[in-house]
C-alpha cells in the first residue's frame, strides 16, 4: 500500500514536470479482421497512466510527451505499444486476440476448459447478470437467463423453495434437480419440510460466475446425477494487486403481487342457506348492513428488507484472498415471516512453489427463517385465506391478553372445533428454520511437469438445521387443542474427496492431447434427533420440559459412493476435438449385486470456420452423446420396524418396504449443436437439440397395498425428453458513451412416458393429487400431465347436454393438460451510457397449463369471483342434446346454476380447473448509476454507484388466478414427489418489490 | 523441493485411504429388521381395531345409524359419491397395518416359524382371517392368492375364492392353537391384548368368525344346518374379542377412534376422520329406541348410546339431509338431537369390538328362524337383546321391563326376521357388520321397517342402494388398471354392484 502510494505520487510528480513539453497525438484505431474502427478502444501513456478512449469512429486524441509510449488496447485485441515520435497522427491496427471465443469455462470436476473446444453445450451466467436480478435466492436469479432451465418457485414467502429443472423432467418422483456444485465440491440443495432449498444459502454477492452444465456428456464426469446436468457455481476469488474494498447496502420493499380474485355478495351457509356454523360462504347474500372484510388485502403487508455485504481481495503473486461478508435481513408481505441470514467467505490461494499452489477456502452460513403457516406439504397454505368468509375481519384473531379469538364456536365446544382466522395460525404457530452451515474445500494442484498437473481437492459441506413448528394451546384441532410442538435438529454432511491427474501433450505440432484420470470419493451423512412434544403445561412456554408428552426419534442415513473415470481428448489444430470419458460407479444405496455401473460419453466438435482463413466470423458444430447412471435414495433395499405407540407397544413393518431387487437408472442422451459468431464477436449464436431418455427411473411412490407396504423404491418405467435450446448473444449497438448488448434465450421441451412397469397407465403424484384434478403422468402423454374428468363430449367436441339442461360429466378421468411451457423467452437487456447502466429482463411464457385447484377450493367454499358473478343467474349451456334417432340439436333449455348445479356437476368437473396459460412477465429491471471517476475520488473512494431496481413488477398473463408462477410442492415435495410445476393449490403469489442500493469501493 | 514432493504424496495416500468408507452400509443403524413374536402381536391387534373402525366409519352412515349434520354435505355418506376420494383407508388397514404385520413379507408369521412359536402363527392365522372376511364384505373381489407376493398388479380372486381362504385359514389357526410346540415363545397378557394367550378362547373365536362367515351365504348355499353346528360350538366358548384401551391416556394412540378427542394417530386419510360431533342420529335410529314418543319413553339402552342433548330433545334426522329436512320443527338445531359422542361405544375409553356374544345369538336366531325353528329363533333372539341390555349397565327391573315391552317379540307368532335385524342392529351398533345385514336383505322394509331411500344419494344411481366401498383410488387404479376394467370397478356407480353374497342373497325379499 505505501509502496503504490509512493509511486503515485513520484508518478504525479513527474508527469506535471513535464507537462510543459507535450503534444497533441491523434489517430485513428481499426482492427485487422474487419478492418472497421475499434469503437471504446483505450489509449494510455504508459509513463504518466494519462489515458482517453476512442470515440465512434475509432478516432482519438491524447496529450503525451515525445520519448513516451502509447499503449492502445482493446476488449479481445492483442494491445499495440507505439513510442510518441515527431509525427502528430498515429494510426493503428490492433489484431484479435488468438483465442477469440477464448473463454474458459469451468466443467465437471472443475476441468476448465477453452469454450473453443468445448464438444457439448454449457451456458455461462456472470455473477453480475445473476446480481442485478436482486434475488435473495439464487436458482430466482437464474430464472430467463438459461436456455433450458425451467425455474418455478413455490411463492412468494420467505423460505419457499424453487426448483429448477434442466431439459425436462426427469423422474416422476424424488429429485428432478440438477447437481448443485460450488468451487469444485457437491453442496446441499435438499428441501426439506417444504423449507427453502438449500443453496439459495449461498450469498449471489460472492458469486464470479455460474456454468450450466444441461446434458448429459457435459456432466458425464459426474456420472451419478448428472442425468439431471449440473450446475457449477465458481465464487470468487482473490487478485493480487492493492488491496480494493467494496461495500453495498440495498433495501427492499417487497408487496403482493398478482392475486385471485373473491366474490363480495354472500355470506356463510351452505346450499343457499344461512348458516353461521357453515365456514363455506354459500348462505344468503350480504344484507347492507353486514361488513365485507377485504381479507386478502388485510392480510397480506408491506415487507422491508436490508442486505448488506462487504468484500476485501488482494494479495501479491504468490498469495491472493478474497474475504466477504454479508447480512441479510429480509420481511415479507406475509405478516409475522422474516428471514435472518449471516454469511462469510474467506479463500485465499496461495504459490507454495513453482509447482504447487493451494487454495483453501471456508464459507459460514448462518440464514434463519421464520415462515408462514405450517401443513403446506401438499400445497400453499394461503387456500386458508382465499376461503375464509369474508364476513370475519382476518385481522381480529386474538383477545387482548393474547388467548384465541373464534370467529365462530359452538356453545358446548371448547374450541377443538371452533373456526378462527388463519392470521392465528401465521401470527401464533410460526415454523422456524435455522440453519447454520459451513464449507470448507481445499485444493492442491502440483506441476510435475509441464504436461502433467496432479490435483487434490477435499472439501465438506455441513449444515446444521433446526426445524421447528409450534401449534400454541387453544388453536382449533382435534389433536393439538392443547399444544404441540414439534422439532428436528438435523446435522448433515457432503464430504467430496477428489484426485485428478491432467496430462497435456502436444504431438505432431498439430494435435493435442489430454488426459485426465481421476478417482472420486463422495460420502454423506446425517444424523437428526427430533421430538414432539404434547400438552402444555405452561402455554407461553414452547419447550419439553413443559408438555405432558414427549417422544424423540432419531435417523441417521449415510451413503458412500466412489468412482473412477477418464477423459481422453484429441484436438487437431483449433478446428476438430474428439473426446471419450468413462467413469464407473459404486454405490452403496443398491443392492450387492447391482451396486456399480458404468457411465460413457462421447462427444466431438468441428470448428469449421477454421476451414476458411477468416477471423470475422466463427462457427463451430458439436456432437455428443451419453449414458450415465444413478443410483437409489439411501435405505431402500431393506425393511425395516418401527415402534408404535398403540396400546401394548412393539413394533409394526415400516410403511416404505425394502426392495432388493433395485437397479441403477440410466440416461441416455444425444445432442447436436452449434456455436455461431459474426460481427467480430458482437453477435453469438449457440443452439443445441438433444434427445434424452431416462430407463429404468427409480421412483419411490405409494404402491398397492396388496404388496405389503404403502410406499416402495422401484424401477418403475422410462421416459424421453427432447427440446431446443437457443441463446442469442448481441451487442447492438457500442460506441464510446453507449453500449446496448442483448441476450436472448429460447427454449422449448417436449416429453414422454414410454414404458410404465406392470400395468401403470396413469400415474398420479401422491402430493398433488386434488379435487379438481391431479398431476400425474400417463403413458404415451407428456410426463408432466393433468389427469381428470371431462364432459361427455360428441365426436365432433360439443358437450353434450341432459334433457335437464345440464351438462353431462365424463368419469373416466383422462389426461386433460400438459404443465410444460410450450416455449420460454428469457430476453434480457443491458444498457450503458456514460456512468448509467440500464438492465431489464423479460420472461415470456407460452402455453402449458395450470391445474387451479386454489380456484377449484374457492369454488367449492363459495368464495371464488365467479360464483358472485353466476350464482342463480339462469343460463343456457353451450352444448348438444341427444335426440331419440340418435342424433344432436343444440341445447336451448335455460337452467339457473344454483349451489347444486356447481357441487354436483361444475366442481367435479376436471377440465374447468385446467388453464393453458401465456405470460409476458417483467423478471427485473435494475438501473444504476456511478459517480464519475473525478467526483468519486474526490470524496475519497474510487467507485460509488447507486441503483434503483424492481423485482416482479408486472406480469401480463391471461391466468384467472394469482400469480401464474406455481408450484404447489416445491422440489422433490420431502422426497416423495415429482415436480408439481404448474400446480396451484393455494400457492402465495410472487411478490412486487423495488429496491434501492449503494455501492462503494475504495 | 523433495520434501514437497513427497509430503504431497503421502498427503494424497494417507487422505484417499482416510476417505474409504466401506461401501456396506446401506442399513439402518436405528431401526430393526425383526423382533421377537411377542413385540409383533400387540401392533396388529391394535391395528385390528383401527381397521375394523375404517370399515364402519363410512359403514355406520350407509346402514343409517347416523347423517351428517348439515345433509348433502360429505359426497361418501350423504350422496354415495366415492369417486372424487383420494385414499381408502380400509383398502390400507387391511392390506398393510393388519395383514402386512402378520403376513407380508416382514410379516409376523415369518419370525414365528423361525422362533417355532405355532401360537403366534394360530394366533395371527385368525386375526387375518377376521380382516379378510371383514374386508371383503365391504369391497367384494380382491386379492387373495397373490397377495404380498411383490406383484403390483396382482389378479383379483372372486369373494368366493377369498371365503373359501378364510375358512382355511380358521382351519389351520385352529389346528396350531391344538397342538402348540412345546418350545413355543410364550403368550403373556402383554402380548396378546384380547385373550391373555388363552388358546381355548381363540379357537372359540375362530369358530364365531367361522359362523359370522356362514351366515354371508347360508341362505343361497343351503347351509342353515351347518351354520347352526357352529354357532352352537363358538357360543359355548366365547369371550367377547374386545381391544380394550387404557382408562385414562394422554396418548391419541391410545383411544378408541370413535372417542370425543376424535384421535387422528399420524395417518392422512382425510375421509376417515371420526365425525361424531357434526352429525346426528337417523330417524330410523330413533324410531328402534322409541317406545312410546308422545310419552318420551324409550328403549333403555338409547342414553347408553347416546347421551341426551341440550334442548333434551329426542328428533331423528333423515338420512342424508340433517337438518335440511323440511319437516324438522322450524328452528331446529342439532341441540334437539341426542349427542353421539361421550357414549357406551363412542368415549375415548370404550373398548373397540371386534366381535361380541350377541351377534353370535343373533346368527343363531336368524338360521333358526331360516330353518323355521321359530322357538329356538325366539329364545336367541332374547337372549341376544338381554345380553345387550347387561353390556350396556341396564338395571335388571328395567331389562324385565323392556324384555316385555311392544319392542320386543312376546311369542313365536309375533317374532318377524325384522324384530331380529332390528335388535342385531342395536346390539351392534356402529359395527359394519349390520351393513353387511342390511345388503344381504337388499335394504328391505321387512328386515328393516324404517328404511327409505336417501334425498340427496345422487340422482344417476337410479335408486340404487350402496352396496360397496371403492377400492383404493391412489394405488389400484394406478397399478392395477386391467384387472380394475375386468371388474368394472372404474365406473362412477361401480359401489351399486352388489358383492358376491349380496347378489346371490334370497333374503331380499
Amino acid at each position: 500500500m505505501k509502496r503504490t502510494l509512493l509511486m503515485f505520487l513520484v508518478m504525479f510528480f513527474a508527469a506535471s514536470v513535464l507537462h510543459a513539453q507535450s503534444v497533441t497525438i491523434k489517430g485513428k484505431v481499426t482492427s485487422t479482421i474487419d478492418g472497421f474502427p475499434i469503437v471504446g478502444a483505450s489509449v494510455q501513456v504508459v509513463e504518466s497512466g494519462v489515458g482517453t478512449s476512442t470515440d465512434s469512429l475509432g478516432r482519438y486524441e491524447i496529450k503525451a510527451n515525445k520519448g513516451q509510449t502509447l499503449r492502445f488496447s482493446a476488449v479481445d485485441m492483442i494491445p499495440a505499444t507505439k513510442v510518441v515520435g515527431d509525427a502528430l497522427e498515429i494510426d493503428v491496427t490492433l489484431d484479435a486476440t488468438n483465442q477469440d471465443l477464448g473463454e474458459v469455462v469451468v466443467t465437471a470436476l472443475g476441468i476448465e476448459r477453452n469454450k473453443k473446444n468445448l464438444t457439448y453445450s454449457v451456458q455461462n451466467v456472470s455473477g453480475e447478470d445473476l446480481r442485478k436480478s436482486n434475488q435473495g435466492n439464487l436458482i430466482n436469479a437464474l430464472q430467463g437467463q438459461v436456455a433450458g432451465a425451467q425455474i418455478s418457485s413455490s411463492g412468494g414467502s420467505p423460505g419457499l423453495p424453487s426448483e429448477i429443472i434442466l431439459r425436462g423432467s426427469s423422474t416422476l418422483t424424488g429429485d428432478n434437480q440438477p447437481l448443485m456444485i460450488v468451487d469444485g465440491i457437491r453442496v446441499n440443495n435438499s428441501s426439506s419440510n417444504f423449507t427453502v432449498n438449500r443453496v439459495a444459502d449461498i450469498n449471489p454477492e460472492d458469486i464470479e460466475d455460474i456454468t450450466i452444465l444441461k446434458g448429459a456428456a457435459a456432466a458425464a464426469l459426474y456420472g451419478i446425477d448428472a442425468a439431471s446436468g449440473a450446475i457449477i457455481i465458481t465464487t470468487k476469488k482473490g487478485k493480487a494487486g492493492t488491496i480494493k474494498i467494496n461495500g453495498g447496502y440495498k433495501t427492499f420493499i417487497e408487496t403482493m403481487g398478482r392475486l385471485p380474485e373473491q366474490q363480495a355478495i354472500y355470506t356463510t351457509g351452505t346450499g343457499g342457506i344461512y348458516d353461521e356454523a357453515s365456514g363455506s360462504s354459500w348462505g344468503r347474500k350480504f344484507r347492507y348492513d353486514e361488513p365485507i372484510y377485504d381479507n386478502l388485502a388485510r392480510f397480506f403487508e408491506t415487507g422491508i428488507t436490508h442486505d448488506v455485504n462487504m468484500n476485501v481481495t488482494g494479495g501479491t503473486d504468490k498469495l491472493q484472498y478474497y474475504v466477504s461478508g454479508g447480512y441479510r435481513k429480509a420481511g415479507s408481505m406475509v405478516p409475522n415471516t422474516d428471514q435472518d441470514k449471516i454469511s462469510l467467505l474467506m479463500k485465499a490461494t496461495a504459490k507454495l512453489s513453482e509447482k504447487i499452489s493451494l487454495t483453501l477456502s471456508t464459507n459460514y452460513v448462518k440464514n434463519n427463517i421464520q415462515e408462514g403457516l405450517g401443513g403446506a406439504s401438499a400445497g400453499g397454505w394461503i387456500n386458508s385465506i382465499l376461503t375464509y368468509p369474508r364476513r370475519y375481519d382476518i385481522l381480529s384473531y386474538e383477545r387482548p391478553n393474547g388467548e384465541p379469538l373464534y370467529a365462530y364456536k359452538e356453545e358446548e365446544d371448547d374450541g377443538r372445533n371452533a373456526r378462527i382466522s388463519p392470521m392465528w395460525g401465521v401470527m401464533r404457530n410460526p415454523r422456524n428454520n435455522n440453519v447454520e452451515r459451513f464449507i470448507v474445500n481445499g485444493n492442491i494442484d502440483y506441476k510435475v511437469a509441464s504436461w502433467m498437473t496432479l490435483s487434490y481437492r477435499l472439501g465438506q459441506d455441513y449444515t446444521m438445521s433446526k426445524y421447528r413448528t409450534v401449534i400454541t394451546p387453544g388453536t382449533p384441532s382435534a389433536d393439538y387443542f392443547t399444544g404441540f410442538l414439534s422439532e428436528s435438529n438435523t446435522a448433515s454432511k457432503y464430504v467430496t474427496s477428489i484426485f485428478n491427474a491432467t496430462l497435456q501433450k502436444k504431438v505432431l505440432n498439430d494435435f493435442n492431447l489430454s488426459l485426465v484420470a481421476g478417482f472420486n470419493s463422495d460420502y454423506y451423512e446425517a444424523q437428526t434427533i427430533g421430538y414432539t412434544a404434547e400438552k402444555f403445561l405452561v402455554p407461553d412456554i414452547p419447550s419439553p420440559n413443559v408438555t405432558e408428552t414427549n417422544r424423540i426419534t432419531e435417523s441417521q442415513p449415510r451413503r458412500q459412493r466412489y468412482a473412477v473415470y477418464g477423459d481422453f481428448r484429441v484436438e487437431y489444430k483449433n478446428m476438430i476435438a474428439l473426446a471419450v470419458t468413462g467413469r464407473n460407479d459404486w454405490s452403496s444405496t443398491l443392492p450387492v449385486n447391482s451396486r456399480q455401473f458404468y457411465s460413457p460419453s462421447y462427444s466431438g466438435s468441428f470448428t469449421f470456420s477454421e476451414l476458411f482463413d477468416t477471423r470475422r466470423w466463427y462457427g463451430k458444430a458439436r456432437v455428443s452423446y451419453a449414458k450415465v447412471g444413478k443410483d437409489a435414495p439411501i435405505y431402500r433395499t431393506n425393511t425395516n420396524l418401527n415402534i408404535v405407540q398403540t396400546v401394548g407397544g412393539g413394533f409394526v413393518v415400516n410403511a416404505t418396504g425394502g426392495n432388493p431387487d433395485l437397479k441403477p437408472e440410466r440416461t441416455e442422451e444425444f445432442e447436436v449443436g452449434t456455436e455461431l459468431s459474426f460481427l467480430n464477436r458482437r453477435l453469438n449464436i449457440d443452439v443445441a437439440y438433444y434427445r434424452r431418455k431416462s430407463i429404468d427411473m427409480i421412483m419411490t411412490p405409494r404402491v398397492p397395498l396388496p404388496s405389503g407396504y404403502v410406499i416402495m423404491t422401484f424401477n418403475a418405467g422410462s421416459l424421453w425428453n427432447r427440446g431446443i435450446e437457443a441463446s442469442v448473444n448481441a451487442i447492438p449497438v457500442k460506441t464510446k458513451d453507449f453500449t446496448w448488448s442483448t441476450t436472448v434465450n429460447a427454449w422449448k421441451n417436449t416429453s414422454r412416458m414410454m414404458e410404465f412397469a406392470g400395468d401403470i397407465v396413469t400415474f398420479k403424484y401422491t402430493n398433488a393429487q386434488l379435487n379438481g384434478g391431479s398431476a400425474a403422468t400417463t403413458l404415451g402423454d407428456p410426463v408432466l400431465g393433468i389427469v381428470g374428468t371431462d364432459y361427455r363430449r360428441t365426436e365432433e367436441g360439443y358437450v353434450i347436454v341432459d334433457a335437464n339442461g345440464y351438462p353431462i360429466i365424463d368419469g373416466i378421468e383422462r389426461n386433460i393438460g400438459n404443465r410444460e411451457p410450450k416455449f420460454n423467452i428469457g430476453f434480457l437487456n443491458r444498457f450503458t451510457y456514460k456512468n448509467l447502466s440500464l438492465a431489464f429482463l423479460w420472461d415470456f411464457r407460452f402455453g402449458g397449463d395450470i391445474l387451479n385447484a386454489s380456484r377449484q377450493r374457492m369454488m367449492s367454499v363459495g368464495t371464488a369471483y365467479d360464483i358472485g358473478e353466476w350464482r342463480d343467474k339462469e343460463f343456457v349451456f353451450n352444448g348438444v342434446v341427444a335426440q331419440e334417432d340418435g342424433s344432436y340439436a343444440r341445447n336451448t333449455k335455460p337452467v339457473v346454476l344454483d349451489y347444486t348445479y356447481f357441487a354436483t356437476n361444475y366442481y367435479q368437473v376436471g377440465t374447468n380447473f385446467v388453464e393453458t396459460i401465456n405470460w409476458s412477465r417483467l423478471r427485473f429491471v435494475t438501473l444504476g448509476y456511478s459517480l464519475p471517476k473525478k467526483w468519486a475520488s474526490r470524496i475519497g473512494v474510487s467507485n460509488l454507484g447507486i441503483e434503483i431496481s424492481a423485482q416482479n413488477p408486472f406480469v401480463i398473463t391471461n391466468y384467472s388466478g394469482g400469480d401464474p408462477e406455481v408450484n404447489s410442492a416445491g422440489p422433490n415435495a420431502g422426497g416423495s414427489g415429482a415436480s408439481t410445476m404448474g400446480v396451484d393449490n393455494g400457492a402465495i403469489p410472487l411478490p412486487r418489490s423495488f429496491s434501492f442500493g449503494l455501492n462503494i469501493s475504495l | 523441493m523433495r520434501t514437497i514432493q513427497r509430503f504431497f504424496i503421502l498427503f494424497l495416500v494417507v487422505t484417499i485411504t482416510v476417505s474409504c468408507n466401506k461401501l456396506d452400509l446401506n442399513y439402518n443403524p436405528v431401526q430393526p429388521v425383526t423382533v421377537p413374536t411377542s413385540m409383533r402381536l400387540p401392533g396388529i391387534q391394535a391395528n385390528m381395531a383401527y381397521s375394523l373402525y375404517s370399515q364402519a366409519r363410512f359403514a355406520s352412515y350407509h346402514s343409517y345409524y347416523l347423517t351428517t349434520r348439515a345433509g348433502q354435505s360429505n359426497a361418501q355418506t350423504d350422496t354415495w359419491n366415492y369417486n372424487s376420494i383420494t385414499r381408502m383407508g380400509a383398502w390400507r388397514w387391511h392390506y398393510f397395518d393388519v395383514g402386512s404385520n402378520i403376513a407380508g413379507p416382514a410379516g409376523m408369521l415369518l419370525r414365528a416359524a423361525e422362533e417355532g412359536s405355532n401360537n403366534y402363527t394360530g394366533v395371527g392365522k385368525i386375526l387375518l382371517a377376521l380382516s379378510y372376511l371383514t374386508a371383503t364384505d365391504v369391497f367384494g373381489d380382491m386379492p387373495y392368492e397373490q397377495t404380498y407376493s411383490g406383484s403390483f398388479n396382482p389378479l383379483y380372486d372372486p369373494q368366493e375364492k377369498i371365503y373359501e381362504g378364510i375358512e382355511k385359514l380358521l382351519d389351520e389357526g385352529i389346528d396350531e392353537l391344538s397342538k402348540i410346540n412345546a418350545n413355543a415363545a410364550s403368550m403373556p397378557a402383554t402380548a396378546d391384548l384380547i385373550y391373555a394367550g388363552d388358546y381355548a378362547k381363540w379357537r372359540s373365536f375362530a369358530t364365531a368368525i367361522r359362523a359370522r362367515l356362514k351366515l354371508h351365504t347360508a341362505n343361497f348355499t343351503n347351509g342353515y344346518t351347518e351354520l347352526i353346528t357352529t354357532v352352537n360350538d363358538a357360543i359355548a366358548g366365547f369371550s367377547d374379542a374386545m381391544f380394550h384401551y387404557p382408562e385414562q391416556s394422554s396418548s391419541s394412540w391410545e383411544k378408541n377412534l370413535w372417542g370425543p378427542t376424535r384421535p387422528n394417530p399420524e395417518w392422512p386419510f382425510a375421509d376417515i376422520r371420526q365425525d361424531l360431533v357434526n352429525s346426528l342420529p337417523t330417524d330410523v335410529f330413533m324410531k328402534a329406541l322409541t317406545i312410546d314418543a308422545a310419552n318420551n319413553i324409550f328403549d333403555p339402552r338409547l342414553l347408553k348410546l347416546t347421551r341426551p342433548g341440550q334442548n333434551n330433545k329426542y328428533l331423528g334426522a333423515k338420512m342424508s339431509e340433517g337438518l335440511r329436512d323440511v319437516n324438522l320443527p322450524t328452528g331446529t338445531t342439532y341441540q334437539d338431537f341426542v349427542r353421539l359422542d361421550s357414549a357406551f361405544w363412542t368415549r375415548d375409553n370404550s373398548p373397540y369390538p371386534y366381535m361380541i356374544k350377541e351377534e353370535l345369538y343373533f346368527i343363531k336366531a336368524e338360521a333358526l328362524f331360516h330353518s323355521s325353528d321359530k322357538d329356538g329363533a325366539l329364545t336367541a333372539y332374547r337372549q341376544g337383546i338381554e345380553h345387550n341390555l347387561r353390556r350396556l349397565g341396564i338395571e335388571d327391573g328395567v331389562i324385565i321391563n323392556y324384555m316385555g315391552s311392544t319392542k320386543v317379540a312376546q311369542s313365536i307368532d309375533q317374532l318377524t326376521i325384522a324384530h331380529i335385524m332390528m335388535q342385531k342392529w342395536i346390539a351392534l351398533y356402529l359395527q359394519a357388520e349390520t351393513w353387511v345385514d342390511m345388503r344381504r336383505y337388499g335394504y328391505g322394509t321387512h328386515a328393516y321397517p324404517d328404511l327409505y331411500y336417501p334425498r340427496f344419494a345422487l340422482g344417476e344411481w337410479g335408486g340404487r342402494y350402496i352396496q360397496r366401498f371403492v377400492y383404493d383410488p391412489q394405488t389400484e387404479y394406478i397399478y392395477n388398471p386391467k384387472e380394475i376394467a375386468r371388474l368394472g370397478a372404474a365406473a362412477r356407480d361401480w359401489v351399486f354392484t352388489p358383492v358376491w353374497w349380496a347378489a346371490n342373497s334370497q333374503l331380499k325379499n
